[in-house]
């Protein structure tokens, strides 16, 4: 006997027609949901994400078929990935069956699901409901019995996992119906390649033809109504992510990481800066709000949320798509909070790990420059004074400016005069000019310049902070200010390639400052540090010693650095034990996002949530390649016991160590 | 309603103050400015009084100074005074408050300000003089040192602060002359509106002639930077070796622990 079937068996031809008017119904239901969204999604201004757009496809379809951003998060990811992927068989499955009867049929006469090709489409089908069962049942245990913090479970959750599950079992029920009344009877051997319809269909094999017919009859209608329900229903549920968080692949931006959205600072009739409602936000924000999904992965790395404090990045999406939807709730940073906006480190973890492409940092960003720069508001006093320094002296202690190049006094170090040549500018930073701990920094990187032969000027008091901090708090104003300067002082210096040990100077200087005008290369001294060491510049003499290498958030999750400084810490004799999060998944000090100007009054220090994990390592050289960085490990340290067992420093002094080696 | 607010561009208290040539004030070379801290708090409270009562009132900023004082002005308008005046003069640095003050009433009287402003001292020269003779020579009421304010239709309530901590209220009627010591408010950070509003504001420019500099009642005799004591030392370690160090140099350079010294 062949393998094939009659398709719509039993449901005679009417209900096929009611099929296609339901279909109609709840496709037209779902498109006018979506333009619901859209409205909501239009009320933020316009902002180009189209750009590019066959990138953007294969990503959205790279990332959305491969479910490698879900699935990176094992516990949850997999399961879901599993669900998707049987899911979308089914879908597939469903939809071959539609078009063989009303196209292949009638127009083509060609009839696919028959013989070898029917056999595996069965098995296929058949394993893949029963996958998409066993996955729903871990990702139901997982939220609704094991209930890991973070994940939320609301009524609409539960109906999604309900209405799941009946689709699905309505599906093997009806086929279950449907083989005992023929494939069991007429094609045993057939009945084999749907190994779970056969086990349903030999629990209904004793009943009736005609109670099999009547109740395949009843249940194929309620499976077909769910699953065009589950089609309508997409837009107005949490469902809506795959379409959104898909989306949201596609709408990704394609600028480096940690470009902030500009502000248009020379137009004289601008009355409004940063973000204080839901207009001021661009419509990316708001459609961000529909891709959540609210899986609480970017919560549970939140160095701010980890450690008591009222920020949760998940909560501030929520926030902002709840005052989207209300169109007179409350005001947006009421919504949101001053407090969850101040918290933020801007270390990016919750965008690094979130499944739908969603930015935070950027939305945090905007509604602090609208507190900053409309409202003159700062998370503390102290942070308007080291912002009011910035501005006179150039450096948040509020140190004489003309004092900035004391730290190179007696070392073979020039101040760029734009005529002699060197080859490098090391752009000094705030830390390492005037903090006795990190000016040790900057006398080791110009021993490895010297030891290497590398010429080394600097600005000296020409140079101002690169303006970081007070960007990240919202200033975007005193932001340029320094930019600015610091742009015409390097451009005066005659330099041709810069230089910084510091990450977040290296970020500004190399993504930021280029849109103000700056065209030099820029590098970070531990990928410099590398070459050197590479070309055999640098000769390196270690002695072994126990390290845990600290990454930087603005070099290894905003720049991908994270093997250099490694590199560089093995070749200077560090025997490396990794913290449990590293590289792209590290864990930040608390120094970013200009809370280095800020007192960390709520919930307890971040960077003794950091000291822990090193000191778990047993290495006894904490190694960081940031002076906010060594800044906080020697601020922790120094209130902790642990400072007799475990040492902070700089890649560069471990260098300088190994330099000074017999 | 008019009021003054009479602010000074000072250098930052962290430069380096060396002599001049003349021997007579310091060198500005390498110095940052920015404006008086305690004229900050007049400028804040000026302001303040202005938003509360509305439309009805207008602050005025005047600085006497070299060209650099624009910026100190701008700053003035971004924080919210409506006008500024400055009476442009070069030799500003190295006048004496007599001086200062002849400029600033040849400009003030005759204009009904009803109240007027200013910090308690300069941080510079610190005479704290120049409010005071202001105050006289307009014939005004003068409290000094105000550490908090309140007014209710021209009649003034001040708090002052008197040595060792103690404080004592005023009352007083406008017009009057107030100057500001630090706790009155905390001054506030400039919006970026305003900040543009100021950049584009037109400021009022007067010689000093044109508003009656009067010739010196003191003169500068010469300017020393601070003569430095035993350079300050920066004990470095755990808690008990800092407190081994602070013992041994109590006990070696003090007499606090010697016997007999216990009060």
């Amino acid at each position: 006997m062949g393998a094939t079937r009659e398709i719509y068996w039993n449901t005679g031809h009417g209900a096929v027609v009611v099929m296609y008017l339901v279909a109609l119904v709840a496709v037209g239901a779902m498109a006018l949901g979506f333009r619901r969204r859209r409205d909501i999604w239009r009320r933020g201004k316009p902002l180009d994400r189209v750009d590019h757009p066959l990138r953007r496809l294969s990503r959205l379809l790279a990332d959305t078929l491969s479910q490698s951003k879900v699935a990176r998060v094992p516990e949850g990811g997999v399961p879901h990935s599993i669900f998707f992927w049987a899911f979308l068989l089914l879908f597939a499955g469903t939809l071959l069956v539609m078009a063989q009867v009303d196209l292949l049929t009638p127009l083509f006469n060609v009839n696919l699901l028959s013989g070898d090709f029917y056999r595996l489409y069965s098995l296929t089908l058949d394993l893949a409901g029963l996958l998409a069962l066993v996955a729903l049942g871990v990702l139901a245990a997982r939220r609704f019995v094991i209930r890991p913090p973070g994940l939320e479970r609301t009524p609409g959750d539960a109906a999604v996992h309900l209405l799941l599950l009946a689709i699905l079992v309505t599906g093997f029920i009806v086929e279950g119906f449907r083989m005992a009344a023929t494939e069991l009877r007429d094609n045993p051997g057939l009945a084999l390649w749907s190994p779970v319809g056969y086990l349903f269909a030999e629990l209904f094999a004793a009943m009736s033809d005609q109670a099999q017919r009547a109740a395949h009859r009843a249940l194929w209608l309620a499976h077909m109504l769910l699953a065009l329900g589950f089609i309508a229903i997409i837009p107005w549920t949490k469902l809506r992510h795959i379409a959104t968080t898909s989306g949201n692949s596609f709408f990704e931006p394609n600028k480096p990481k940690g470009t902030l959205p500009p502000v248009d600072l020379d137009d004289e009739s601008a009355e409004r800066f940063g973000a204080s409602a839901v207009g001021d936000l661009f419509w990316k924000d708001l459609f961000d709000a529909d891709a959540c999904t609210k899986c609480g992965r970017c919560q549970e790395r939140c160095p701010a949320w980890l450690t008591g404090k009222p920020l949760s990045p998940m909560k501030v999406i929520a926030d902002i798509g709840d005052v989207a939807e209300k169109e007179n709730g409350k005001p947006l940073i009421e919504a949101v909070s001053r407090d969850a906006l101040w918290s933020c480190t801007t270390c990016g973890a919750c965008e690094e790990i979130c499944p739908a492409s969603i930015e935070h940092v950027g939305k945090i960003i905007e509604m602090r420059r609208s507190l900053v720069l409309m409202a003159g508001e700062f998370p503390g006093d102290e942070a308007r004074r080291a912002c009011d320094a910035i501005e006179i002296n150039g450096n948040p202690f509020g140190l004489a400016r003309s004092s900035r190049g004391d730290w190179a006094k007696g070392l073979p170090v020039s101040v760029a005069d734009g005529k002699s040549e060197t080859e490098i500018l090391y752009f000094t930073g705030c830390y390492a000019s005037f903090d006795p701990r990190n000016r040790k920094v900057a006398e080791s990187f110009i021993k490895i310049c010297a030891a290497a032969g590398v010429t080394v000027a600097v600005l000296g008091k020409a140079e101002r902070c690169c303006g970081e901090p007070a960007r990240k708090l919202g200033n975007e104003y005193l932001y340029r200010m320094v930019a600015e300067s610091n742009i015409a002082a390097i451009c005066a210096s005659g330099a041709r390639r810069i230089v910084t040990a510091c990450p977040h100077c290296f970020n500004t200087l190399a993504r930021d400052y280029r849109e103000l005008g700056l065209d030099l290369p820029v590098e970070h001294h531990s990928t410099f540090i590398r070459r050197l060491v590479g070309e055999g510049r640098l000769k390196l003499n270690p002695a072994a010693f126990s390290a845990t290498y600290h990454d930087s958030c603005y070099l290894a999750r905003y720049r991908d650095i994270a093997e250099a400084p490694r590199v560089v810490l093995e070749a200077a004799g560090g025997r490396l034990a990794e913290m449990e999060w590293a590289g792209s998944e590290g864990f930040c000090c608390g120094a970013g996002g200009g809370r280095i100007l800020a007192e960390e009054r709520m919930g307890t220090p971040i960077v003794d949530e950091r000291l822990r994990m090193a000191r778990k390592t047993g290495a006894s050289t904490l190694v960081a390649a940031c002076p906010f960085c060594l800044s906080m490990f020697e601020d922790g340290l120094k209130r902790s016991d642990a400072h007799q067992s475990l040492k902070a420093f700089d890649l560069a002094e471990v260098v300088v160590r190994s330099l000074e080696n017999p | 309603m008019n009021i003054l607010v009479c602010i000074k561009q000072v250098p930052d208290m962290e430069g380096r103050f060396e002599p001049n040539e003349a021997g007579s004030w310091f060198d500005e070379v390498g110095l940052a400015w920015r404006m008086n801290e305690y004229d900050a708090f007049a400028v804040e409270e000026a302001v303040r009084l202005k938003e509360r009562l509305g439309g009805e009132a207008r602050v005025t900023a005047l600085c006497v100074g070299p060209a650099r004082v624009v910026e100190t002005l701008r700053k003035a308008l971004s924080m919210g005074c409506d006008d500024a005046v400055h009476i442009d003069d070069p030799e500003a640095p190295e006048r004496d408050p007599w001086q200062i003050a002849s400029m600033i009433v040849g400009f003030a009287a005759g204009r009904g300000f009803e109240l007027v402003f200013t910090g308690m001292q300069s941080e510079d020269r610190s005479s704290a003089q120049v409010g005071l003779l202001v105050a006289e020579r307009l014939g005004v009421t003068c409290a000094t040192g105000i550490t908090a304010f309140e007014w209710r239709d021209g009649a003034i309530t001040v708090e002052r602060e008197i040595e060792g901590g103690r404080s004592c209220t005023l009352r007083l009627k406008a017009p009057a002359l107030l100057t500001c010591q630090q706790g009155l408010n905390s001054p506030r950070y400039p919006t970026l509106p305003n900040i543009m509003k100021s950049k584009r504001a037109k400021l009022t420019v007067l010689t000093p002639e044109s508003v009656g500099l009067e010739p010196p009642k003191a003169s500068s005799g010469n300017f020393r930077p601070h003569e430095r004591n035993a350079a300050g030392v920066i004990l470095d370690g755990d808690a008990v070796t800092l407190a081994a160090q602070v013992l041994e140099i109590l006990e070696t350079r003090t007499a606090v622990l010697g016997k007999g010294g216990v009060r």
